[in-house]
């Protein structure tokens, strides 16, 4: 360390000694401070307006809510010093990575990328409760054709806020914990390449959920998670705290993609080419790069949507020359990539696992990033299959049906990797792999009730009835979230130094992959028989499907309760895991247990593909360390002279 | 082949002698295309007669429509469905380490691609795709066709309930047949007469709504501010439910109305009674 940075110290020790206090309560003290001060101040300035004064207040108390919440946890901090000329010292950095802090370090604005996973994946288990707790009020209600269970007012805000809470935590579900905890191992980085950001992006969404539980508060958002204008304009002051939620949730995504690129592209070890890459890198990597095309336009549009009920604009609003149109346009060329931003990484982890646990390589390699790229790339020009009945341009039918049917054609070649994986694979059935199974039978209902519904005579039927909420609830939940669970059994060992109880962890299975199958299959017989969406009443001709899917939802949730029991009670007291518990080869495993602060004691120099399952001898060993790789790296050095 | 036994016999043999290797690829091949067999038998069956079950009768050529997509699309996928499921499950039935916390003993074979495989895989896919959409764009061609002499109603939608105006209008029917309407009717349930093919003109008075006749098999939303367009025409007599299919706010649940479907004499007559009576009891006097 040089004399210049020594005396640096005494200079950084601003945002240092700031980070030294501060801590989730200082976050939420300045959060809730802040946001009074902004609703004193409305309250005495812009709440006279008599047209938008209520929605204008709610807008400037939630937006200090957010800000004052960041400031209060750190994330302005290093911004704060750069503007007064200081830097951070080593001491600063080190103690900002949660050295030597215990559990503490989960609290507090922590920039090593394994606390983040971490706290991701606490902050993913919360908004599953969440969305399930809602989700079991919504199949109590729809017990019975009259229910009076939940007012229609309540149903419409228990029905929006299931929806955008099970969104963002699916966003990041799988991007958050893995993608931060593992992916940078698996590459050999030390670290992400913007470590603060990192931490940002985490923080920013947990002041994004406020705002979204909030709007039960204020009378709760009417119009769905799709919020379509000109309903969400009628709505009140909930449908701003919705719009806030989303515009901190699209900065954290935004933050999020950009620094796994950055990673992936920047932090490889030596020897990690692009094709020696793990499948989940690309998978990351391919996720995180269309969050960036898709989900600024969420942001746009909310933005859009806070200034119509605001402020008085009127882009959405017809009788002022706005259109609902539009919003629906900007909504879906975001809404339709999100649900490949939410279903890729997920499919990246199950390679993994596939892989692994047929004890045999990827089917493949090439053409499964090439499918995952090609799902990516067709999704972008998808977005008006949703809008097919909607009267917009039914021109455009023909040639939205033809994207959106090529799409089967990137997404039948990730099903042919993941079978051809399976094909004489010696397998290993553990529990991942459980899930792994599960996942191959749902997405393939999920992907062929998507033809029915890519076709738009068959579409003028289903839209808008329990086929499709059936239809991406088998993609979504069923494909994705189970993935992601499989993915979660994989690296449960190396996030918590854990063994998984796979007992409890099978009998959680059995009842999430019977209850699951019981509630959706009746939504499609529902969706069959013409029942619309979204409502909180219905016809007593839909009763026996409705009473079916209700139990098989209250099986699911109790799977789902069953896992989280076997999940919590391994992680405190599991038998410990060993370093490499499936004999894998990707880096992850090839380190510590708990895994050291910079991941690696000795720098890992890569000579092949994790996947060399089966294959000659030198083609089964992934990467070589220390002293290792200095002969290996000698000996090919020799090689070239 | 159904105990454990002879599989890890197998696995010793596989290094041994590449001719082992193609017996048992040829077993494995066999074992596979027989689960292939019944499981497409088994999707085709269902696609072709479960199907219609699911489905209510439809009043119209476009429900028919959707309900003969489906069935097309589910003989059309079960081959490729069931060889994904036919490899996943030849794979669980043949797993060697069932539940085993021990790792297995020995790695699968490494297949890392197989250009014939990837390559009859991308063609069938392909060739699939482009029959879907043949197939799509044939039928929703077939639906664009305009008639000259077809019946104008106008839908409106409002939170929450549907109105109906048919203006008057002079239709030249089948059969040197005329259907006059002389002054406007405006009505809360969806009466027609059938074999009259329908111009719907659909729009909203404050949210957007989605105009559902449920058994006709269209669809199309009411937007404020917007005439949009669709049409039908009833070819059976009878009554359904037209639903709101677009969340429309509070009592989205509540928005729906009766359609019924008349004679053409049932609907003159009460046309001619003022259009004021519920419907059905004019059929009763046209009965008596």
């Amino acid at each position: 360390m040089s004399t210049a940075l020594l005396e640096d110290t005494k200079l950084s020790s601003i945002a240092g000694r700031l980070y030294r206090r501060q801590n989730a309560l200082t976050g939420l003290v300045f959060g809730i401070g802040l946001a009074v001060i902004g609703w004193f101040i409305s309250l005495n300035t812009v709440q006279s307006n008599e047209n938008f004064g209520t929605d204008m207040t709610v807008a400037v108390t939630m937006a200090c809510w957010v800000i004052g919440f960041n400031i209060g946890i750190g994330t302005f901090n290093a911004v704060f010093a750069w503007v007064l000329g200081h830097d951070q010292s080593r001491e600063d950095e080190l103690y900002g990575a949660g050295v030597g802090q215990g559990r503490s370090r989960y609290f507090k604005y922590c920039t090593d990328h394994k606390v983040v996973g971490t706290q991701y994946l606490i902050l993913v288990f919360v908004l599953f409760f969440i969305g399930g707790a809602l989700a079991m009020m919504i199949r109590t209600q729809l017990l019975t054709p009259n229910s009076s269970f939940l007012s229609p007012q309540t149903y419409n805000a228990v029905v929006s806020i299931h929806g955008m809470c099970m969104i963002i935590a699916t966003i990041i579900m799988v991007s958050g914990p893995f993608a931060n905890f593992i992916m940078p191992i698996m590459i050999g980085a030390k670290d992400m390449a913007f470590p603060r950001l990192n931490a940002m992006s985490f923080w920013v969404v947990v002041s994004a959920v406020p705002p979204l539980i909030a709007t039960f508060f204020v009378g709760g958002v009417n119009a769905g998670w799709t919020t379509y204008a000109p309903l969400s304009v009628q709505d009140g002051p909930a449908m701003i705290c919705f719009a806030i939620t989303i515009i901190t949730f699209v900065v954290s995504v935004t933050v999020a993609g950009i620094n796994t690129l950055v990673t992936v592209l920047t932090m490889r070890a030596k020897g990690m080419t692009f094709s020696r890459m793990p499948i989940f890198v690309w998978a990351s990597v391919i996720g995180g790069g269309l969050g960036l095309y898709a989900m600024p336009a969420f942001l746009l549009a909310m933005t859009l949507m806070v200034a119509d009920k605001a402020t008085g604009t009127s882009f959405f609003v017809a009788d002022q020359g706005g259109s609902g149109w539009l919003w629906e346009n900007v909504f879906w060329i975001m809404g339709h990539p999100e649900v490949y931003v939410i279903l890729i990484p997920p499919v990246g982890a199950l390679m993994e696992v596939l892989s692994t646990f047929s004890r045999k390589p990827v089917f493949a390699y090439k053409m499964i990033i090439g499918g995952m790229t090609g799902v990516a790339g067709l999704s972008i020009m998808v977005w008006a299959h949703h809008m097919f009945t909607t009267g917009w341009a039914p021109d455009l039918a023909g040639p939205f049906m033809l994207t959106t049917e090529l799409i089967s054609i990137p997404t039948g070649i990730i099903f042919l990797c993941a079978i051809g994986t399976l094909w004489r694979g010696s397998n290993w059935v553990r529990l991942p792999m459980y899930f792994g199974f599960l996942f191959i039978w749902n997405f393939i209902v999920g992907g062929v009730t998507g033809i029915y519904l890519s076709d738009v005579p068959a579409d003028n039927y289903f839209h808008g009835n329990m086929f499709v909420t059936a239809h991406f609830h088998y993609t979504l939940l069923g494909g994705a979230m189970i993935a992601g669970t499989a993915g979660l059994c994989y690296w449960f060992p190396k996030v918590t130094g854990r063994m998984l109880d796979e007992r409890i962890g099978r009998w959680a299975f059995w009842l999430i992959a019977i209850g699951f199958q019981v509630t959706y299959l009746a939504q499609f017989y529902e969706g069959f028989k013409g029942m619309p969406r979204r409502v909180a009443n219905y016809d007593p001709v839909f009763q026996p499907e409705n009473l079916t899917s209700s139990i098989g939802a209250y099986v699911l949730m109790a799977g789902w309760v069953v896992l989280l029991y076997a999940l919590v009670s391994s992680w405190r007291n599991g038998p410990v895991a060993p370093a490499n518990p499936w004999s894998a080869k990707s880096l992850e495993w090839h380190t510590q247990t708990p895994v050291p602060l910079e991941n690696f004691l000795e720098d890992p120099l890569v000579i092949n593909d994790p996947y060399g399952y089966g294959g000659v001898a030198s083609e089964q060993i992934h990467a070589v360390f220390g002293a290792n790789a200095a002969a290996h790296h000698s000996a090919n050095e020799g090689d070239h002279a | 082949m159904s105990s454990n036994q002879p599989h890890n016999d197998d696995s010793v043999l596989e290094d041994l002698a590449p001719r082992v290797d193609r017996d048992l690829h040829t077993r494995h091949v066999r074992g596979t295309a027989l689960l292939w067999l019944v499981m497409t038998i088994g999707g085709v069956l269902c696609g072709v007669y479960l199907t219609p079950h699911l489905m209510p009768q439809m009043f119209a050529k476009e429900g028919r429509d959707a309900l003969l997509t489906v069935q097309v699309f589910t003989v059309a996928a079960a081959p490729v469905a069931a060889l994904v499921c036919s490899v996943a499950l030849y794979s669980l039935l043949h797993t060697r380490h069932r539940m085993s916390l021990e790792h297995p003993p020995k790695d699968g074979k490494p297949l890392r691609g197989n250009a014939v495989a990837s390559g009859a895989w991308l063609i069938v896919s392909t060739l699939l795709v482009v029959f879907l959409l043949f197939w799509g764009l044939a039928e929703w061609s077939g639906q664009q066709v305009v008639h000259a002499n077809a019946l104008t109603v106008n839908v409106v939608g409002n939170q929450w309930v549907w109105n109906f105006e048919i203006p008057a209008q002079k239709v030249e029917l089948e059969g040197d047949k005329t259907l006059e309407i002389t002054h406007p009717i405006s009505m809360s349930q969806l009466n027609l007469p059938i074999n009259v093919p329908v111009n719907f003109r659909v729009t909203s008075k404050d949210v957007t709504h989605g105009f559902w006749p449920v058994n006709f098999g269209i669809q199309v939303d009411a937007n404020p501010g917007v005439t949009t367009l669709t049409h039908a025409t009833p070819d059976r007599l009878g009554k359904f439910v037209v639903r709101c299919s677009q969340l429309c706010g509070l009592n989205h649940a509540y928005m729906y109305t009766e359609a019924n479907i008349v004679s053409d004499s049932t609907f003159q007559a009460w046309i001619d009674g003022g259009a004021t009576k519920p419907i059905s009891t004019v059929t009763a006097k046209g009965a008596a």
